[in-house]
């Protein structure tokens, strides 16, 4: 019940300026006779006819799977690299120099890279989603991974543990925390890195799909494009804040005691 | 006759560290012997070399000099038998493990038999622990729910579960209040009782080292040696108020606490 009361405070508080501001956009562009800038109610129409569900297997599927694909594979690259990387003191500070300044090129600045290498097919999209999205990752995992305290690697060493445990059930969990943040911020530049993929050369995805529109002038179509990605990067960041939650569930715990 | 045998021999242990002006000599030249079943307590000033005779005693550090024999043999890495309880117990619990999963840790690598712990095993090993402790009901808390006398208590019941021969622990009760100082005290007591398990128990607390233990160890000097070693023979089952108020508690707090001050 309680719970309840505050899901719903959070929303409403959370809620009412992005409600405003619709209700504004929809008022003021209601006359609007300006073709780049259509009134929000026939984009709204628009919206319906081609995301429910007419494009959703032609543009939107493609975009969610590669960002899928992309992620995961970032993840799994950043985690497992950062673990080993980050519990061998002076492997780190080798590599990090090396991370820091790929991950100071501009993250769309490497698609055409990749476009030159792979083509323009799909498995393009996926390496250069996981390049960009892996560096934030690698980066927070290493951190996490270093700043096991002592004591508690003390207790690991006098309790026997081997060196695979120490990593995956004392190094690794102390980390997530950290791990996480880097995950969140993978997570937005893999879906810039995405979308980017699709304007720079694709077929399919909603990227693709806003290009084109733009370039043969269908307005209506590329704003829908603009508003959907926008309902998705917002979904997507709220599961994961949900999934951040569950798996963190001891972490929010012990900060809120703290 | 009985017949003693010893649980860990120190042999002429010295420790250095590097330091900016060459090396600091820590440790110069520590021998004793813990026997078998006994409870000691290593006590002296602070900084004098408490916390790093532990380490070597647990493998987590080597000796510069000198050797260390657990049950005969030469000490390489963590001893197997042997269970270590840390002062800062805030950081010596895994804080994402709940209680049981935390005691279950350890057990991963333990063998019965030459055989794994079975899950059934496990459970009991967990259970024991917890009831020695007085912790039944705790076991699926997180240790930053419980209180710091509780966490402690799941220190020793995680140390407990993998059933060592030889229990240490290093200022367990430094950092409690002083009523559940006295209620884990008992404890160890009780844990004694129970499984006789050999213990070696660093405190800067005279009172607490002569209540507890059969030997009390003084460390002085720089670099340390043991500059006393002193029999408690103080009946069994001891309690806090009759023991202590034992006139020859006083004799002993005395003649320990003049050795850590150097003034004998
Ligand atoms: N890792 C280390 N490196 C250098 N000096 C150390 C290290 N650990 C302890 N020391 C020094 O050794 C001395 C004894 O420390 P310690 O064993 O912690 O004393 P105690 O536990 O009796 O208070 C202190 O002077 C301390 O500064
Ligand atoms: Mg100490």
């Amino acid at each position: 019940m309680r719970r309840a009361w505050n899901w719903l405070l959070a929303i409403l508080i959370g809620g009412w300026l992005p409600v405003l501001l619709i209700a504004w956009w929809w008022t003021s562009s209601a006359d609007s006779t300006d073709p780049f800038f259509p009134p929000l109610s026939q984009i709204w129409e628009q919206f319906k006819l081609n995301w429910i569900w007419q494009y959703w297997g032609v543009h939107v599927m493609p975009t969610l799977e590669n960002l899928a694909a992309g992620f995961i594979l970032a993840a799994a690259i950043g985690i497992l690299l950062g673990v080993l990387v980050g519990s061998a003191p002076t492997a780190a500070r080798y590599i990090e120099p090396l991370v820091d300044f790929f991950r100071s090129i501009p993250p769309i600045a490497l698609v055409p890279v990749f476009i030159l290498i792979l083509g323009l097919d799909a498995s393009m999209r996926i390496a250069s989603i996981a390049f960009a999205a892996s560096f934030p990752i690698l980066l927070s995992t290493i951190e996490g991974v270093r700043s096991t305290n002592v004591v508690l690697l003390d207790t690991a060493t006098t309790f026997r543990l081997t060196r695979a445990q120490v990593l995956w059930r004392v190094r690794y969990p102390n980390a997530l925390p950290t791990v996480f943040a880097g995950l969140q911020v993978g997570f937005q530049i893999a879906f810039i890195v995405a979308i980017a993929s699709e304007i720079l050369g694709a077929g399919f995805g909603i990227g693709a799909f806003t290009q084109m529109s733009t370039d043969s002038f269908m307005i209506l179509d590329a704003w829908t494009g603009v508003l959907l990605l926008g309902i998705l990067g917002y979904l997507l960041n709220i599961l994961f804040d949900i999934v951040e939650r569950l798996s963190l569930r001891w972490y929010v715990g012990q900060k809120r005691l703290a | 006759m009985t017949v003693t045998t010893i649980a860990i021999a120190i042999r002429d242990v010295t420790m250095e560290y590097p330091s900016p002006e060459g090396v600091k000599h820590v440790l110069g030249g520590v021998s004793y012997d813990v026997t078998e079943g006994h409870y000691v307590s290593i006590v002296g000033p602070s900084g004098v070399g408490k916390t790093t005779l532990l380490r070597l005693l647990t493998g987590l550090a080597q000796p510069t000099g000198g050797e260390i024999l657990v049950q005969g043999n030469r000490l390489s890495g963590a001893p197997e038998g042997l269970a270590v309880v840390l002062q800062d117990y805030t950081r010596s619990l895994m804080p994402w493990l709940t209680v049981e999963k935390n005691i279950a840790l350890p057990l991963r690598n333990a063998r019965l038999d030459n055989a794994r712990l079975s899950k059934a095993q496990v459970r009991e090993r967990i259970d024991g622990a917890l009831a020695e402790v007085g912790l039944e009901g705790n076991a699926k808390a997180y240790p930053w729910q419980l209180s710091g006398g509780m966490q402690q208590r799941v220190s020793i019941a995680r140390a407990l579960a993998v059933r060592p021969r030889i229990l240490v622990m290093d200022e367990p009760f430094a950092s409690v209040d002083a009523q559940t100082r006295f209620d884990l005290e008992d404890l160890v007591l009780k844990v004694r009782a129970d499984f006789g398990i050999t213990t070696i128990m660093v405190t800067h607390d005279i009172d607490e080292a002569v209540y507890l233990s059969d030997e009390v160890v003084v460390l002085h000097g720089r670099p340390a040696q043991v500059t006393d070693v002193v029999s408690v023979e103080l009946p069994f089952p001891r309690s806090q108020v009759e023991t202590r108020n034992d006139h020859r508690f006083a004799e002993l707090r005395t003649r320990i606490y003049e050795k850590v001050r150097g003034l004998s």
